[in-house]
């Protein structure tokens, strides 16, 4: 009984505890990829993702005065794992990290029951820009949708795009077919072909016959959706098979120095649309110098983090940080909920001088969310391989939303009614 | 249609020969690795009746040693001598660790525990090199780069020297191992076992030694293929992935024959590619390169169940 009395008062300890330390502490867990045959460029994300979160917990105490718990659930990119993650992280999370187009379109439906925020930069399913009906998820601050229409308008910038031939060079999977349909819409509209070449997972690191296709096709400028093993793979195809590199561009997710550094001269005009962009002079290198670097708490090196994944990570970390302190102003607490969290994400407003104030000057381009637009219309530059890094060949691109805003309409509605009920927000004006 | 399917690809063939002798070279330098990788299964199934689940995970590990060591400043050359040690360490760890005891347990037994191996050695990989994609040492191995480009019919045809080097390469690789196996006293003792496990011991011939050797063989095949495809597109954890592409060559050539793991690995490389450039890409909208081997294998297993070259197993019951 004296035993049972111990183990009693423990228990109760443990749980006052435990629930203090869990008010205690803003929990955004990450789904992360580490591991699997896409780690090559989750791990330079994923270490700037959590690099900037430590330096907040360093400098400032985390947000607000709470700690941030960042933990990691190692996905390997698989969806299956990642549902399994989201599920083992919910009851304590703000936010949800899905970090997979797959995931995400696995736990979407999930997040209106649960009514946690997904929070997917730059990925994920692009009529999630219509908040109205996507009321929990966040594609800020640019979809694939963007970037497509990006790409488009610096080709068009050079010549009239009729009459040419656009290959589509994509994993296939979710994610490499998303941007199809605004393609198939934009070559409807300004009279060129287009290609799709599908890059299966088994055949990433061996696409003689997709590059084969793209010499019998000739197109004229070759676009690619890829992503791990598959951006060193097309890029060494490309310069194996001589096609002229400064007509490839890649979206944001091909434009990691590791793959190019595998081609290095050879590479030289390749190009990719990018909402982010390294600036080692930026104020926030120096705080993460101090507080993260020479404290031994990155798990990342010097070269990675010149690179654009790794100042990727520390952008798409600023963001949640950033709808986090809107979300505590609004509420008027430190401690929010992950309705909370909601408000703060489609209220952000990242103005030039916001930017400037958060020390990421030239990092990310200006962009603000509301209700009705979940992506917040970043825009980007476009940027280009000089043989050895990356660099800005563009001025600010911005995305012509009005031209593809029926789209996203219409495949946020057919989404809605494929999953009914569906609920959407009401309160929300478009 | 049926223009299109019987007619219009053998035009274009004829049409444009340079084309089809590229896709066939690419066709054949895909089915040389094919047949490098099946052929590290093929050993190790020969003398231990296990299908190595951890060929594709060798590959990665032989391929990462083999560039952490040059990038800790070791001589390209000597790095490659460092692998084919450690690649020996890990056999022989394998078999004392694993594989001898669990002699006499069931063939599922040993195939799960390779699929432990494989685990192991992708969190130990992971731990010592990180995930992060790594830059073959092409060039420093003395690995020609550059290409020759040929004009056949007026037409273009580029080989790329490090495809040259690959297809000489593991032709030797074949020459040799088939050599070993065949004129000297260990490689009949591999074969032995394969033959008949219990007659082979009966004979003298050690269970252990054959092991620890067939997987340091399975060692040096994997080092091999990790440097040829690593030179293509970096050496990363994705490199494990290619493991994949030689379950059909076995299934077609037979999980116990060299020959049909060569042969195999040929027609497979050769056929899916121009399966792919001619019938795949314009009427299904390509990627066929991903199931197209895996049917070709069931058809041929319709018709032999053991494979084009495998041994028919005829049971008394």
């Amino acid at each position: 009984m004296k035993h049972f009395s111990k183990l009693a008062i423990a228990t109760v300890v443990a749980g006052i505890t435990a629930g203090s330390a869990m008010a205690q502490e803003l929990y955004t867990p990450n789904l992360s990829y580490r591991t699997g045959p896409f780690a090559a460029t989750g791990i330079p994300l994923m270490n700037g993702q959590a690099d900037y979160m430590a330096m907040l917990n360093a400098r400032d105490g985390g947000i607000g005065g709470i700690k941030v718990n960042f933990e990691e659930c190692e996905t390997g990119y698989s969806t299956e794992k990642g549902a399994e993650c989201y599920e083992k992280t919910k009851d304590r999370a703000i936010v949800t990290q899905p970090w997979s187009t797959g995931i995400t379109l696995q736990v979407l439906p999930k997040t209106n029951i649960d009514e946690i925020p997904i929070l997917a930069p730059g990925y994920g399913f692009s009529p999630m820009m219509d908040g109205k009906t996507f009321q929990w998820a966040f594609n800020t601050p640019a979809g694939y949708w963007d970037a497509a229409d990006m790409i488009v308008q610096y080709l068009e910038g050079m010549e009239s795009l009729e009459g040419k031939k656009i290959a589509f060079l994509h994993l296939d999977h979710p994610y490499g077919k998303e941007p199809i349909p605004l393609f198939e819409q934009m070559a409807e509209e300004k009279g060129f072909e287009l290609v799709p070449i599908p890059v299966g997972l088994k055949e990433m690191q061996n696409q003689s016959a997709q590059w084969l296709q793209i010499r019998r096709e000739r197109p004229d400028y070759v676009v690619m959706w890829g992503w791990g093993a598959m951006n060193a793979g097309a890029i060494t195809e490309a310069v194996k098979t001589k096609f002229p590199m400064e007509n490839m561009i890649g979206v944001w997710w091909a434009s990691h120095d590791a793959d190019l550094r595998i081609v290095g001269e050879d590479g030289k005009g390749y190009k990719a649309i990018s909402w982010s962009f390294p600036n080692p002079d930026a104020p926030v290198m120096a705080d993460l110098k101090t507080h993260v670097v020479d404290t031994g708490m990155t798990q990342s090196n010097p070269e990675e983090m010149s690179g654009v994944f790794y100042n990727r990570g520390l952008i798409i970390s600023a963001i949640l940080a950033e709808g986090i302190r809107v979300a505590q102003e609004h509420a008027g607490k430190p401690d929010i909920s992950p309705s909370d969290l909601r408000w703060g994400l489609e209220n952000i407003d990242m103005t030039p001088e916001r930017i400037s104030e958060l020390g990421l000057d030239g990092m990310v381009p200006p962009f603000k969310t509301t209700c009705a637009d979940h992506t917040g219309g970043s825009g980007g530059w476009m940027l280009e391989w000089d043989g050895a890094k990356f660099v800005q060949v563009s001025d600010h691109l911005v995305p012509n939303t009005e031209a593809y805003a029926a789209l996203v309409s219409e495949k946020a509605k057919e989404y809605a009614e494929a999953n009914a009920p569906w609920p959407v927000n009401e309160t929300c004006e478009m | 249609m049926l223009n299109e399917i019987f007619i219009k690809p053998f035009a274009d063939m004829v049409a444009a020969p340079d084309f089809l002798m590229q896709v066939l070279w690419e066709g054949l330098v895909s089915g040389i690795l094919y047949a490098l990788i099946a052929l590290g299964f093929v050993l190790i199934f020969r003398s231990s009746r296990i299908f190595n689940f951890a060929q594709g995970i060798m590959v990665v590990f032989a391929a990462l040693t083999l560039v952490g060591l040059y990038e800790m400043g070791v001589p390209a050359w000597i790095c490659v001598l460092l692998t084919l040690g450690v690649m020996f360490v890990l056999a022989v760890v394998i078999e004392r660790v694993v594989l001898r005891p669990l002699v006499g347990q069931p063939d599922i037994i040993l195939f799960m525990a390779t699929i432990g191996i494989t685990l192991f050695l992708i969190g130990l990989g992971e731990i010592i090199f990180g995930g992060e994609n790594e830059v073959m040492i092409t060039e420093e191995l003395g690995i020609p780069t550059g290409d020759t480009v040929l004009e056949p019919f007026g037409g273009l045809l580029i080989l790329q020297h490090l495809d040259i080097t690959v297809v000489v390469v593991a032709t030797l690789l074949v020459i040799a191992l088939l050599a070993f196996l065949n004129y000297t006293q260990m490689g009949r003792a591999i074969r032995a076992l394969g033959d008949d496990h219990q007659a082979a011991l009966s004979v003298g011939i050690s269970l252990q030694t054959v092991w620890v050797l067939v997987w340091f063989i399975a060692g040096i095949i994997a080092l091999v293929t990790g440097i040829a495809w690593g030179a293509r597109a970096g050496v990363s954890f994705a490199l494990e992935v290619i493991a994949y592409k030689a379950l059909p060559v076995l299934m077609l050539g037979g999980l116990e024959s060299i020959t049909g793991a060569i042969i195999g690995g040929l027609m497979i490389g050769i056929l899916e590619k121009l399966f792919e450039i001619y019938w795949g890409q314009p009427l299904l909208g390509g990627n066929t390169e991903t199931w197209f081997a895996f049917v070709l294998a069931l058809i041929v297993l319709l018709f032999r169940p053991q494979g084009l070259f495998g041994e028919r197993i005829i049971e008394r019951v």
